[in-house]
């Protein structure tokens, strides 16, 4: 009976075949199969190195060292800044990595912690490469001018063009300016909205990075009508240059002095306030002195961070 | 001078004949048809009809992809893959789950409960049955069922399980390990003490 079963099974495999036209796949449909895979994974990971090269560079650009310029604390910062988006993309990329790689020929032969290790480490390692070669801002200010992705660059401008939070961005419109009795310059911000800046509080170096005609952070308040913006404080806009750490310590060096400048001045000032133990009583009363930059926000921030 | 017996042609061979004379693919049927059906019975395909029906999908899967056969596994390890894989399409298909395990006669279940793989001694204190081991493998994790099958059953290799199953040699170990501990769990603890 087993005899017949066997018999009559391979009667009929050989009848389809005939009847059926089967015949055997070409060598080439399964080559061309397993390069398709093999494509998709070496996809796969150079898509995930370019999502690693742009969180890098969006992690080496952010602005650490004038955090509390925009921020209330560096948590609420981190939280504000980290590339969500390209962290997604680069664990989703490597799950495509290890998905093709495990159906490639002989991929399932290797423990999944192996096959999942290399496509992190080969992401990872060529992300690094990338970004050294300046691709992660290239990606990331190619795709923002395509308009429908907020590139990191178009993020951080929108922090930092925010007047009413004490915050501009952009260059002084009017040069020469002159270095001894800077009094009050116009200033163009990135929206092409024109201020006056009064810059008396800035130092001569800050002088200097306002005359180099290239974009430039303020910090300071805006005062009398809406036109015009004490500036407290100015640094470089530093997203299209290469930024090295020591680049990133000096400013956070300058911000500090900056920002213990006009604490100092505060402490000045604190006989005055005797009877106004809250903050609102402090900038009530110091509204009135000469220089407004004591009781902008980074200073208030700073110095709850420090108590 | 004595002329030696030549030697039977390798499944690889035939595969290669095949390729140019289809005829060929008869002697692989052949080769294999017992064992696929006995395989695809112990998955628990235990309907004649369907057991007929898995096997010409089995053998004309593999001829259409007989130019995709991997040279670097063996011809067995391959159409096995392709059994197991047909078995699953088969229970999905159908919507149904495996209609037991009758894994063998009570000579190799004794074989398999004796063995001492993987440090595992196990000891008979009464005389043990195939009804047995074969209700102990229907609780047994769907996840450690075929490796046991194919091991103790099939008396496959780990490499081969590995390349049947699609699934590391390491994870075929350690599949095999937990399944024998399972099945020891399962089965009556009257009957055995490890």
């Amino acid at each position: 009976m087993d005899e017949q079963t066997t018999v009559s099974c391979k009667d009929r495999v050989m009848n389809r075949i005939e009847c059926e036209h089967i015949c055997p796949r070409s060598k080439t449909f399964f080559k061309t199969r397993e390069c398709a895979v093999w494509g998709l994974w070496g996809l796969s990971v150079v898509i995930g190195a370019l999502a690693v090269a742009v969180t890098l560079f969006v992690v080496a650009h952010r602005q650490y060292a004038l955090y509390e310029a925009t921020h209330d604390n560096f948590f609420t910062f981190m939280v504000d800044v980290l590339p969500y988006l390209w962290i997604i993309m680069f664990a989703l990329m490597v799950g495509v990595a290890v998905y093709n790689l495990r159906h490639t020929k002989g991929g399932y032969r290797y423990p999944l912690w192996k096959i999942f290790g290399s496509s992190m480490v080969l992401s990872l390692a060529g992300g690094t490469g990338l970004h050294l070669l300046g691709m992660g801002y290239t990606v990331d200010h190619g795709l923002g001018m395509m308009g429908i992705y907020p590139s990191e660059e178009k993020k951080e401008m929108r922090m930092w063009q925010n007047p009413d939070d004490g915050r501009l961005l952009g260059k002084v419109s009017a040069l020469p300016l002159p270095p001894e009795a800077p009094g009050i310059v116009t200033f163009t911000d990135v929206s092409g909205k024109d201020w006056k800046v009064d810059v008396s509080d800035l130092a001569p170096h800050e002088l200097d990075l306002l005359a180099n005609e290239e974009n430039v952070r303020l910090i300071g308040v805006m005062t009398e009508g809406d036109m015009l913006f004490h500036s407290c404080g100015a640094f470089p806009w530093l997203l299209d240059k290469p930024v090295r750490r020591e680049d990133l310590e000096a400013a956070r060096v300058a911000f500090e002095d900056k920002i213990h400048g006009y604490e100092e001045r505060l402490e000045e000032k604190m006989p005055q306030l005797r009877g106004f133990d809250d903050e609102e009583g402090e900038t009530e009363e110091l509204k009135d002195d000469d220089s407004p930059c004591a009781t902008i926000a980074p200073v208030k921030r700073m110095r709850r961070g420090e108590e | 001078m004595e002329q030696l017996p030549s030697l039977p042609a390798s499944d690889e061979e035939i595969v290669k004949n095949t390729l140019t004379d289809p005829n060929q693919y008869g002697l692989l049927m052949e080769r294999y048809e017992a064992k696929l059906k006995r395989y695809v019975t112990r998955l628990g395909i235990r309907n004649t009809d369907d057991q007929l029906d898995v096997l010409q999908e089995i053998f004309i899967k593999a001829y259409r992809n007989l130019n995709g056969f991997d040279t670097s596994l063996s011809f067995s390890s391959w159409i096995y893959r392709i059994a197991h894989n047909e078995a699953i399409s088969f229970y999905r298909k159908k919507n149904v789950r495996p209609e037991g395990h009758l894994v063998g006669d009570g000579d190799e279940i004794l074989g398999f409960l004796a063995s001492s793989q993987e440090g595992e001694e196990v000891k008979f204190d009464k005389v043990i049955n195939a009804d047995e081991v074969n209700r102990a493998l229907e609780h047994l994790d769907e996840k450690y069922r075929e490796p046991i099958i194919l091991r103790f059953f099939e008396h496959k290799e780990y490499d081969e399980i590995s390349d049947i199953l699609e699934i590391p040699i390491g994870s075929v170990g350690t599949l095999l390990h937990r399944g024998k501990k399972q099945l020891a769990n399962v089965l009556n603890k009257d009957i055995l003490r490890i």
